[in-house]
Order: structure tokens, then sequence, then C-alpha cells
């Protein structure tokens, strides 16, 4: 789990204005590193030039549709902004076939589902991201990383 | 017939311990008598998208220089339209791929759009080639390595996941072998006159994934993916 507490909608990042101590840094440092490290086969159709690798974002909400689809699987979902709007997010997964090689299923989330995503934001600034992990209201975690 | 029973014990003894080495030596019919064997299913052991990292210099001609100026991977990646990856780039990407041996071919099948890759092992390049987006190849044993010549391609694909471009001219070299049981290595030399002054070199690593099978993968859903037009 991150160091940072995952609020509504919070955007865990090395360069934003959260304040952070030392402790938080070194964490949030080390989790940089490792997802710039972390250079295996994620995605296949194409580059990640798009998204921000060096932050991770963290989106709670309700899950609206899950596409089980290629060149990728999509998870829309509905989540509050900080004024308490609500607004769509999507996150873009890996190919069905690399998914269901890490026990990924066309039913693993379905819409209604209180879920947190965790991924690389699309550095044009969309509420779009690359999925890192999801986590279910019960707190269990599921990678979407399939190297 | 005690004679006859003794015969026949030492017999069945014998073909016992010959029938091992009968089958050893039986070729698979599929593979060719003495073809290395290089089936199985196969992924690459690290996504490499540029063959050129930062701070090298591809040896661009002016025409291929200006054509991957033009190059932006979230607008005009001809795989973000679902088109083939074309050679070598299909061999680069980050899904499995399987390779079957039979009469005459070596088969790789990519799960990346679920293409057949065909190497043909008994012939040349045929003549006046229809220019294709993975070429025509053709192969031949050179010891434990596989030396896959391809030629006749379109000029629509890329060569690497950020760019670089070719024409039609473009001739792929390949040197695949099986370093160990669960490695594969394929070694490419990438020739092309109109876009590079000089041949240059590429290399994957990858590894033998038992129990995978390759999935269907029809890319219809990308309608997500042109998220800067």
């Amino acid at each position: 789990m991150f160091c940072l507490a995952v609020g509504e909608y919070e955007n865990i990042s090395l360069c934003g204005g959260i304040a952070v101590n030392s402790k938080q840094f070194l964490c949030l440092f080390t989790l940089a590193i490792c997802l710039l490290l972390a250079s295996g086969p994620a995605f296949a159709h194409h580059s990640t030039a798009e998204y921000d690798m060096t932050a991770l974002t963290a989106v709670k909400g309700t899950v609206t549709q899950f596409e089980w689809s290629n060149p990728h699987a999509y998870i829309h979902i509905d989540a509050k902004d900080d004024k308490g709007s609500t607004v769509e997010w999507t996150a873009e997964l890996a190919s069905i076939g690399m998914l269901s090689r890490v026990n990924w299923k066309r039913d693993t989330v379905k819409p209604g589902d209180e879920i947190t995503i965790y991924g690389n934001r699309a550095k044009n600034g969309k509420n779009l991201m690359r999925l890192d992990k999801i986590v279910f209201a019960n707190g269990q975690e599921l990678s979407a990383q399939v190297r | 017939m005690r004679n006859r029973w003794s015969r026949a014990i030492v017999a069945g003894a014998a073909l016992i311990f010959v029938l091992p080495a009968i089958f050893a030596q039986t070729p698979n019919p599929f593979k060719g008598d003495s073809a290395p064997d290089l089936t199985g299913v196969w992924m690459i052991d690290h996504f490499q998208p540029a063959l050129f990292p930062k701070g090298t210099t591809p040896p661009f001609t002016p025409w291929a220089e200006a054509q991957f100026k033009k190059a932006n991977t979230l607008v005009n990646d001809p795989n973000l339209a679902c088109l083939p990856h074309g050679i070598p780039r299909l061999m680069f990407v980050p899904l499995p791929m399987e390779i079957f041996q039979v009469p005459d071919k070596v088969l790789i099948y990519e799960e990346a759009g679920n293409q057949l890759r065909q190497i043909h092992m008994n012939r040349g390049h045929n003549k006046d080639l229809d220019p294709t987006y993975n070429g025509d190849s053709v192969g031949k044993w050179d010891g434990d390595t596989l030396v896959v010549d391809t030629i006749g391609f379109n000029d629509v694909t890329w060569l690497d996941h950020v760019g670089l471009p070719h024409s039609e001219a473009l001739h792929v070299v390949e040197r695949i072998r099986r370093v160990d049981h669960d490695t594969l290595v394929d070694d490419f030399t990438i020739e092309d006159p109109k876009a590079y002054t000089k041949p240059f070199t590429a290399s994957q690593t990858y590894h033998l994934k038992p129990g995978w099978e390759i999935a269907e993968y029809v890319c219809d859903n990308n309608k997500y993916i042109y998220h800067e037009k």
C-alpha cells in the first residue's frame, strides 16, 4: 500500500504540491523508481509515451462499464472531483489474452462495484490512466501488470 | 519349451533396452530430420520500444530523417489503426508467439493480431513480389541457427515502436537460435539503402512459456487510443 491515504480523488505526484515528510518522500521516490524500472511487457499495443510514468494517480469510484476487448480492456468509473461533481475516468489495461494469464476475467469488475484505480495518468490531462492495479471495497488488490 | 521361453525373455529384455534408442533416433516427420527444435510458446524477455536508445543516432538518409520527424506515436503509428506491425517490429511485440515446424515451413503464430508468419524453408524468394506487411520470408539452417531472409515489404509499417521508418527496399536477416532449453535469441541485421546509410543490428531474447496458449486477439476496440487527435 502506498504511504499516502487514498481519498475520494487524490493525485499522488512526485512533482505536485502535496506536502510530504521525508519518510513519505522516500516511499514515493522508491515507488517511482520501481515504476521506471518496471519495463516489462506490460502493454502490448502502443507505447506508454502518452502517460506520465513518473507518478501514480489514485481514483475511487463506481464502475459503470468494463470493456473486455482488444487491443486493450477498459474500466470506466464514475468518481467525485474535489467539488463533489461526478467525473468519468477511464483506465486502460493490457490485452485480454495477457490479462487472462494474470487471473483477470471478463467479470472481474462489474458495473456498480466500488473500486479504486491506480495508474499513470495521461499527460494531456484527460481523465484517462494506464492501469497499474485496482483495489476493491474490501481492500483486496489486483495487479494489472502482465509482465 | 524352456529354450523358447528363454529366447523370448532375452528378446523382450533386449527390445526394452533398444526401443528408447530407436524412438530417440526417429525423426520428427513435422520438423525435418535433423532440424533443431524451436517449437513452443515464447515471450520476449523485455520490451524495447526503440531500436536506437536516446543519445544514439540512426544512420538516416535525409528521406528517412524527414519521415521520422513526422512519426507521432499518439497519432500516426500504423498499429493504432490495428494494421500489422510488420517485420522486424512484430518480433518485438510484448505478446507471446508459438513456433511450429512443419514440412517445408517454420510457422510463427503471433498473438498480436493472430498473425501467422510463414518462413519457407525449401525455396528462394519469389520474383516480382507484391509488397506486403510481413514480406516474403525464406529460411535455411546454419548449424543450430535458423537464418531467415525477408524482403518484399510495403512501406506502411515502422521498424520499432517509436517510428523508425523504412522503404520497400527493406531487407531483414534474422538468426534465430535456441541458446538453451528455455531461451531463444533472434539477432537481426536490417538494411534499407533508401532509409539508412548503412545496415544496423538488433537483438531480442525470448523465454519459453510452458503451459501458455496463444489467445484470440481481434483488434476491434481501438476507439480510445487516438487520444491526441
